[in-house]
C-alpha cells in the first residue's frame, strides 16, 4: 500500500506558483530594485531573494502559518494582523486579492471544516483574505505539519519571484534554477527562525524593501501590479 | 501559585491633556522614579500643550523599565517630545524596555516627536508602543534610529534594537502594526537591501480622518522633491487601511532625516488646521 504524506498532493497543487491567484503579477519590490539597478544579475538577485525570504516572507507569512497550524491561533485574527503589518498599500491590496482567489480555489477543491469557516467569514466581510492563511487552514484540514506547509508556501513564493527575475532582469532559466536550489538551506534556516519567533518579532520586515514596495506605486512604466 | 509580580519600573509617567476653552492643559499627571516632565510649554499660538519628557539619569542602562502613558481628551491637542536623544548604554544581561501607551479621543490631536535613538555598543533596547485612536482622533508618531555609538566609531554595534508600534481603534480593530527589528549580527543591517546602504532610519506613522489619498500624494511629492535636492535620502510613503499614512526615510545623517520628517509633519498639520511647522528650538 502506497502512503503519501498528509495532504501532500493538496499542498503540491495549492502551493504551486502556477495556482491562478495572480501571484506572477506581484513584484513585491523586485521591479523597483531592478529599475534602480540594485538587482541586475544572478548574484544580486540571489542576495535580494535571500533578504526577501528572511525579512519579508518569514516574519509575516511564515509566522501566520505557524500560528494557525502549530499554535492553533484564530485565523480571523491572524488575517487581520497580516494586513495591519503590511504597510505598502500595493502589497496589502495584492495580498487581499490573491487571498480571496485562493479561498475560492480551496473551497471548490479542498473543502474542509477550517477552510469552510474562513470562506464563510470572507463572504460576510469579516476577513480580508490572505494566501498563507488559506494554506494553513488547508493544512489543518488535511493534517499537514506546519513545517511542511510553511516550507511549501515560502518556496513557492520564491519560485514566483524567480520566474519574474528570469524574464525581468533577465537571467537565464538555468540561473533561476541555481538560485532556487541555493534557497533550500535558507528556507530551512527560515523555518528554524519562525519556530522560535516571539510576538515582538512578528512582521519585522526590511525597511529598504518596504520603501521599494512603497515607491512602486509611482513608477513610470510598470511590468507588475505591485 | 501566585504570579510573579511585575518589577517596579525605573521610571513611569502618566498624563492626561484636556481642552479648557481655547487652551489645552495637563489635567492630570503622575510620575514615579527616573522619568518626569519639564515645565509644560506652548510652542505656538495654537494653544496646543507641549510636553517635554526628561530622563534625569541621562540614559538607559540594562534592566531599566520605563512606562509612558499619554491620553488626550476630546478636542484637546498635545505634543509629546523628549529633551534630548534617547541613549541606551551597554546592557549586560537584561535589556532595556520602554513601553509607551497613547490614547487619542475623538476630535483630539496627539503628536509624538521623539529625539533620535542612540544605542551604544552591546545595547539591547525594546520599545513597545501602543496607540488607541478614536475614529476622528489624529495621531502622529515619529522615530529615528541612528547607527549608534561604539568606542572605535564603527556603526551598528548594538545587540538588538526592536521598535514595535501598534495602532488600533478603541474597539480593538488593528489600523497598522510596525515592527523594526535591527539585530546587526543576524541580519546584516549595514548591507544593501536592509537599510539600502544608508545609516539613519526615520519613520512617521499618522492616522487622521483628513489623511486621504490626496494627502498621501502631497507627501509623496515632498519626498520626491527632497530626494532630488539632498544626496543620500531615499524615502517612501503609503496610505494605511484607515485614513492615515506611513513614511519611511533612509538617510546619511540625523539632520536631513529629521528635517524631512518635520516637513511631512507640517503637511499633515496643514490638512487639519493652521498650526505652523514644529519648531523645537523655541523652548
Amino acid at each position: 500500500m502506497v502512503s503519501l504524506g498528509s495532504g501532500l498532493l493538496a499542498v503540491l497543487q495549492f502551493a504551486d506558483s502556477a495556482l491562478p491567484t495572480g501571484a506572477f503579477s506581484q513584484s513585491l519590490g523586485l521591479e523597483t530594485a531592478i529599475d534602480d539597478e540594485a538587482v541586475h544579475d544572478e548574484t544580486t538577485f540571489r542576495a535580494w531573494l535571500r533578504r526577501f525570504l528572511h525579512h519579508q516572507l518569514a516574519p509575516a507569512d511564515g509566522w501566520a502559518i505557524r500560528a494557525i497550524v502549530r499554535d492553533g491561533a484564530d485565523p480571523l485574527e491572524v488575517d487581520a494582523a497580516l494586513h495591519a503589518m503590511t504597510l505598502p498599500v500595493q502589497v496589502r491590496d495584492g495580498n487581499a486579492a490573491m487571498g480571496r482567489r485562493a479561498a475560492q480555489i480551496a473551497e471548490q477543491n479542498f473543502s474542509g471544516p477550517a477552510a469552510q469557516a474562513y470562506t464563510t467569514a470572507l463572504g460576510r466581510g469579516e476577513v480580508i483574505g490572505s494566501v498563507p492563511v488559506v494554506l494553513a487552514l488547508l493544512a489543518r484540514d488535511h493534517g499537514t505539519g506546519w513545517e511542511d506547509a510553511c516550507a511549501a508556501h515560502l518556496f513557492t513564493s520564491l519560485t514566483s519571484l524567480t520566474q519574474n527575475a528570469v524574464r525581468g532582469i533577465p537571467i537565464g532559466q538555468n540561473a533561476g534554477q541555481r538560485v532556487l536550489r541555493a534557497m533550500h538551506p535558507e528556507v530551512e534556516a527560515a523555518l528554524e527562525r519562525i519556530a522560535a519567533m516571539t510576538d515582538d518579532e512578528v512582521g519585522a520586515v526590511s525597511p529598504a524593501l518596504e520603501i521599494d514596495q512603497m515607491r512602486h506605486s509611482w513608477q513610470r512604466a510598470r511590468m507588475f501590479m505591485s | 501559585m501566585s504570579p510573579v509580580p511585575e518589577p517596579e519600573p525605573t521610571g513611569s509617567l502618566e498624563l492626561r491633556v484636556a481642552r479648557q476653552g481655547g487652551r489645552h492643559v495637563i489635567a492630570a499627571q503622575r510620575h514615579q522614579g527616573a522619568l518626569r516632565l519639564l515645565r509644560p510649554v506652548y510652542l505656538d499660538s495654537s494653544g496646543q500643550q507641549c510636553v517635554i519628557v526628561v530622563n534625569p539619569g541621562g540614559g538607559y542602562v540594562g534592566g531599566d523599565r520605563y512606562r509612558l502613558t499619554a491620553e488626550v481628551g476630546e478636542d484637546a491637542s498635545a505634543l509629546v517630545t523628549t529633551q534630548s536623544a534617547t541613549k541606551v548604554y551597554r546592557t549586560a544581561g537584561r535589556g532595556v524596555l520602554q513601553e509607551q501607551r497613547f490614547i487619542v479621543a475623538d476630535g483630539a490631536v496627539l503628536e509624538v516627536v521623539l529625539d533620535p535613538l542612540i544605542a551604544y555598543q552591546d545595547a539591547d533596547y525594546l520599545q513597545r508602543t501602543s496607540a488607541v485612536v478614536a475614529p476622528t482622533g489624529r495621531l502622529v508618531l515619529t522615530d529615528i534610529v541612528t547607527p549608534g555609538w561604539a568606542p572605535d566609531g564603527s556603526p551598528y554595534r548594538w545587540r538588538s534594537v526592536l521598535l514595535r508600534t501598534s495602532l488600533t481603534r478603541p474597539a480593538g480593530e488593528p489600523i497598522a502594526t510596525d515592527t523594526l527589528r535591527l539585530v546587526p549580527d543576524e541580519d546584516g543591517v549595514a548591507e544593501h537591501g536592509f537599510l539600502g546602504r544608508r545609516t539613519h532610519l526615520g519613520t512617521l506613522l499618522a492616522v487622521a480622518p483628513e489623511l486621504d489619498r490626496d494627502a498621501v500624494e502631497e507627501v509623496h511629492r515632498l519626498l520626491a522633491d527632497r530626494e532630488a535636492r539632498v544626496d543620500g535620502l531615499r524615502a517612501g510613503v503609503s496610505p494605511l487601511s484607515s485614513p492615515g499614512l506611513a513614511v519611511r526615510v533612509l538617510g546619511p545623517a540625523t539632520e536631513p532625516v529629521h528635517e524631512l520628517l518635520l516637513d511631512v509633519h507640517a503637511v499633515l498639520r496643514s490638512r487639519w488646521g493652521s498650526q505652523p511647522r514644529l519648531n523645537l528650538r523655541k523652548y
